[in-house]
């Protein structure tokens, strides 16, 4: 991943790992016990944003520190966020029928 | 390091034998555990041949049936087997791999100027799952076949079908990961694997089109993989999210389904796209007009082509503003196709053309993909969609596309690169007669489909009423023509591996870096780490590739 | 292949001949990775998907199904995988750094650790096939009538409890079991059916216990081949990383070759981040409605 191999000694070290990890296990109980509370009557699905959000929070983490992205090569971004923004692609042109179909509107 | 010595273009090598990659080992170990990309190139041909044979011999069947109005010469039960195990041969195992995994494997490390693609143990690996996925699928059509179509569409195939739909399925499924790798080998030899100087914008437009196309290949496959794994797993557990008796969806199916296998047609057609670029360029002795504008269009292609792939099920139930939405962006997709049939077009005004063999195949490309993408067109828009959809003007329009498009595009890359391969000379005279053939043959047999599909001729069915028979017997006449000049370049060409003269290093006098190596080359493709100071298609007077040069080789070959 | 060997003065180890230098090797190998990864990441969001379209058109459904999931071990799992995850990180460090003995140690650890996963989700299937939900008929545990238990009467499905109608357990046939449909009733009452509900729960305006059943088999089904995928990874993971043991263990890896540690790390972060995206998705819908 490192562009020569002095660069690794600058990577986060074992404190940094350590902190990366109370974090994760931080979000994970913080997701736990939020499910238990009503945030639907807020909004719907107010829940899941928010689960989703810690993941999203989670999965960062991971990839720009466990995976090394922070240090990583241009053409590394690239891959990673090709990856999501074509899972982008399938999720919102897949459901943009779905979020159509309500009768009398769009279908027939 | 030194610059390679420009052109070797006219000196014929001696008669000793000198050290290439063909001569470099002659056991079947130094083929099977191979890791030259040029040998997995060759063993792919063999395979991709053989599954284009099978292919072409249900066709076959397919134009023998439709000859007479009623189901004689198969059952119609037979007759869905026929049409789909064609499809399914077809596009999985002829059109995905054809040019990627032959001349894309064989050429981009040549053209980068590396020794080897970046992965040549993931290669070898893509080779042996193409294998395993085809013996999967031709033991499964030995078995009985399967009769979905090459869509597979639900529920018909989880709940309904009584043939082998779940080894097929694995088949294809397996066979997905093949290209996968293949996609992942050239994308990282492109970024990584260039020689000293090639910058992006030195790269010929075949390498920008295995680019384009690797993508879709790795961020598409996946998806029909995983969707095929849900079928195999439906038929096997009896329950699934495709069942609509449960409240599963069938239209999910097809919008998993499409969402790689509308992108899969530009998997189809890019490469094509890149060899004709060459072609076309390298015979009019021009640089490529435009050439970021075909190098972007190609990637465009690539990312627009998973935004449309609704415009396949306009009547399938999915919204109407889908539909519109898909319509609009199926319009937009047309863009960077129609981009490059300009640049290729202005290209070739003003060059010095020569009307050898690739560049005979390569204008009849122009034609037939005008047609082809044109009437795709018509099916991208929502109102006329409904009275073509499964007609025969479908077949034909894709047919255009693929046959014309695709097929016509291999068929040039191996003329044009077949010197380079194994360094010897089919005969001109034959393969242009074979070029005016294919030419005419496949417009016979798939333009009075556009005429039967507009009358209302259905696909996928073994009769038609009688009034139909004229234009159907024009078409299975046509498909006779196609087939007899299909046959012939493997005649010509296996022909001239025993008999046909000694290929130059540089026969055409093109600038590429592949033609500035031996032919056929060595092992590790290039003597020297080349080092390349031009840019991308210059036949300046400085490259030594002139056109009085390109006089003097007509005048000594013919 | 020989004829360029003598090219490099300097042959590396672990250095393949396509390559100039070990730079160019490690960039290719994990540019390569990446690009598996991306590939990786549209063969789940396929599965994603079809959730995404499920969940959109039955959530009372999926809310049903995903309460009666065990928050508690996916909880527990999902803080097994991140210690693993940090283990591996620590590997691929310790590889860096050339330290044999606690690369080894650290290789354990990942192993360990993912092993327990796959041990608390072995727990978790079990208790699914005992009680009836796994969504294939034949692959639940099959309960023969009881004669002398006393007679299950039809019981109105909005009224069962969660955890009801155990003791009572009949499935001969090994059938996916589903009484409670309560969640419907509560958002009949809340009015917060989504059209597709109102057509698929019921039949007559009455709640249909059956089609109501089907729907949450459809949630099951979706978990099974969800994590059943996820735990297929995790097994290829293992297979991995015995691999990678056993090249630490012989002192492969240094500061000047750890590109396998370094791109078996990053499948087994994959792995991680796609069951941080299943655990919250999965387990935790529509718990608030039990409290």
């Amino acid at each position: 991943m490192s562009d020569n191999h002095a660069e690794h000694e600058e990577h986060i070290g074992i404190p940094g790992y350590l902190v990366i990890f109370l974090i994760l296990v931080f979000g994970t109980i913080f997701t736990y016990f939020s499910s238990f509370w009503d945030l639907d009557s807020i909004f719907p699905g107010a829940n899941t944003l928010l689960a989703l959000a810690i993941a999203f929070t989670k999965m960062m983490f991971v990839i720009l520190y466990f995976m090394h992205v922070r240090w990583s090569s241009k053409t590394v971004w690239l891959a990673a966020v090709a990856a999501f923004f074509w899972l982008a692609i399938m999720f919102a042109f897949t459901m943009q029928d779905y979020f159509t179909r309500i009768s009398g509107v769009f279908s027939v | 390091m030194q610059e390679v010595s420009a052109i070797s273009g006219n000196s014929v090598p001696a008669d000793e034998p000198k050290l290439n990659y063909i001569n470099n080992g002659h056991t079947l170990k130094s083929w099977l555990l191979t890791k030259d990309h040029k040998r997995i190139a060759l063993m792919y041909l063999v395979s991709v041949s053989a599954f284009f044979l099978m292919g072409g011999i249900y066709a076959g069947f397919i134009r023998l049936e439709l000859l007479t109005p009623a189901s004689d010469l198969l059952e119609t039960a037979t007759y869905n087997k026929v049409f789909t195990q064609h499809g399914i041969l077809m596009v999985f195992f002829f059109l995905i791999p054809a040019i990627p995994a032959i001349l894309g494997n064989f050429l981009l490390p040549l053209m980068i100027g590396a020794k080897d693609l970046a992965l040549p143990r993931i290669n070898l690996l893509s080779l042996y799952i193409y294998w395993i996925g085809g013996i999967i699928t031709l033991w499964a059509l030995m078995q009985g076949g399967v009769d979905t179509g090459w869509t597979f569409y639900t529920p018909y195939s989880t709940t309904f079908s009584n043939s082998y739909v779940m080894a097929v399925g694995i088949g294809v499924f397996i066979n997905g990961f093949s290209s996968i790798l293949t996609g992942l080998n050239f994308i990282v030899s492109i970024h990584t694997m260039r020689a000293p100087g090639m910058t992006w914008f030195r790269l010929p437009l075949f390498v920008w089109a295995h680019y384009a196309t690797s993508l879709v290949m790795i961020l598409g496959t996946p998806v029909v993989a995983i969707t095929i794994l849900l079928v195999a797993i439906e038929r096997f557990a009896r329950i699934g999210i495709f069942d609509p008796a449960i409240g599963g969806d069938p239209i999910l199916f097809q919008h998993l389904f499409w969402f790689y296998s509308h992108p899969a047609v530009y998997i189809m057609i890019l490469p094509g796209m890149g060899v004709i670029s060459e072609v076309i360029a390298g015979f009019s002795r021009k640089r490529i007009f435009g050439y970021e504008f075909v190098a972007f269009s190609s990637i465009a292609i690539a990312v627009f082509g998973f935004l449309v792939w609704g415009h396949h099920m306009f009547v399938s139930g999915q919204s109407i503003f889908a539909g519109l939405v898909f319509s609009f962006l199926s319009m937009v997709v047309a863009v960077p196709s129609a981009i490059k049939t300009f640049n290729w077009t202005a290209t070739m005004y003003k060059g010095s053309i020569s009307y050898d063999t690739p560049m005979l195949y390569a204008i009849g490309f122009l034609g037939l993909f005008l047609i082809g993408g044109l009437t795709g067109l018509f099916l991208g828009s929502v109102g006329l969609t409904v009275h073509l959809t499964d007609t025969y003007f479908v077949v034909a329009h894709f047919h255009y596309v693929m046959v014309g498009g695709q097929v016509i595009a291999y068929l040039a890359g191996i003329h044009y690169w077949w010197p380079k391969m194994t360094g010897r000379m089919y005969s001109e005279f034959w393969g242009k007669i074979s070029a005016m053939l294919i030419f005419v043959g496949f417009n016979l047999t798939f333009f009075p489909q556009f005429i039967l599909g507009y009358m209302g001729m259905p696909r996928r069915y073994a009769s038609y009423p009688e009034e139909l028979q004229v234009l159907n017997i024009f078409s299975t006449a046509g498909a006779s023509v196609l087939g007899f000049g299909l046959v012939m370049p493997v005649v010509y060409l296996i022909h001239s591996l025993f008999y046909g003269k000694k290929a130059a290093d540089n026969p055409w006098m093109h600038p590429g870096l592949e033609w500035r190596t031996s032919s056929p080359p060595p092992t590790e493709n290039f003597k020297e780490m080349p080092v390349v100071t031009w840019e991308a298609y210059d036949f300046g007077e400085e490259s030594g590739l002139d056109l009085e040069d390109a006089r003097k080789r007509e005048a000594v070959t013919i | 292949m020989t004829a360029h060997g003598d090219t490099h003065e300097h042959h590396e180890p672990g250095l393949q001949h396509q390559f100039e230098d070990m730079h160019q090797q490690e960039e290719s190998v994990s540019i390569g990775m990446w690009a598996f990864l991306a590939q990786e990441i549209m063969f789940f969001g396929g599965l994603f998907t079809a959730y995404l379209v499920f969940r959109w058109r039955f959530p009372m459904a999926f809310a049903a199904g995903s309460n009666h999931l065990d928050e508690f071990m996916g909880g527990l799992n999902t803080l097994v995988l991140i210690v693993s995850s940090l283990t591996m990180a620590l590997t691929v460090y310790y590889a860096q750094k050339g330290n044999r003995t606690l690369q080894v140690v650290m290789i354990v650890l990942t192993m360990l650790f993912g092993a327990t996963f796959l041990g608390v989700k072995a727990i978790e299937y079990t208790d699914k096939y005992n009680h009836g939900l796994v969504p294939v008929t034949g692959w639940n545990k099959k309960v023969k009538e009881d004669v002398s238990a006393p007679h299950v009467t039809e019981q109105d499905c909005t009224q069962v409890g969660h955890g009801d109608g155990d003791d009572h357990y009949v499935n001969p046939k090994g059938e996916f079991q589903w009484k409670d449909c309560s969640l419907v009733k509560l958002a009949q009452d809340h009015n917060y059916l989504t059209e597709d509900e109102k057509i698929g729960y019921f039949t007559n305006g009455e709640i249909d216990a059956n089609k109501f059943r089907d729907k949450v088999r459809l949630f099951y089904y979706i978990y099974f081949v969800m994590t059943g995928l996820h735990a297929l990874h995790m097994i290829i993971g293992l297979g991995v990383m015995l691999w990678l043991l056993w090249k630490a263990w012989i002192g492969t890896f240094g500061p000047k070759y750890y590109a396998p540690v370094e791109i078996s790390g990053l499948y087994w972060h994959f792995v991680d981040i796609v069951w941080i995206f299943l655990f919250p998705l999965l387990y935790l819908l529509g718990r608030h409605f039990l409290h």
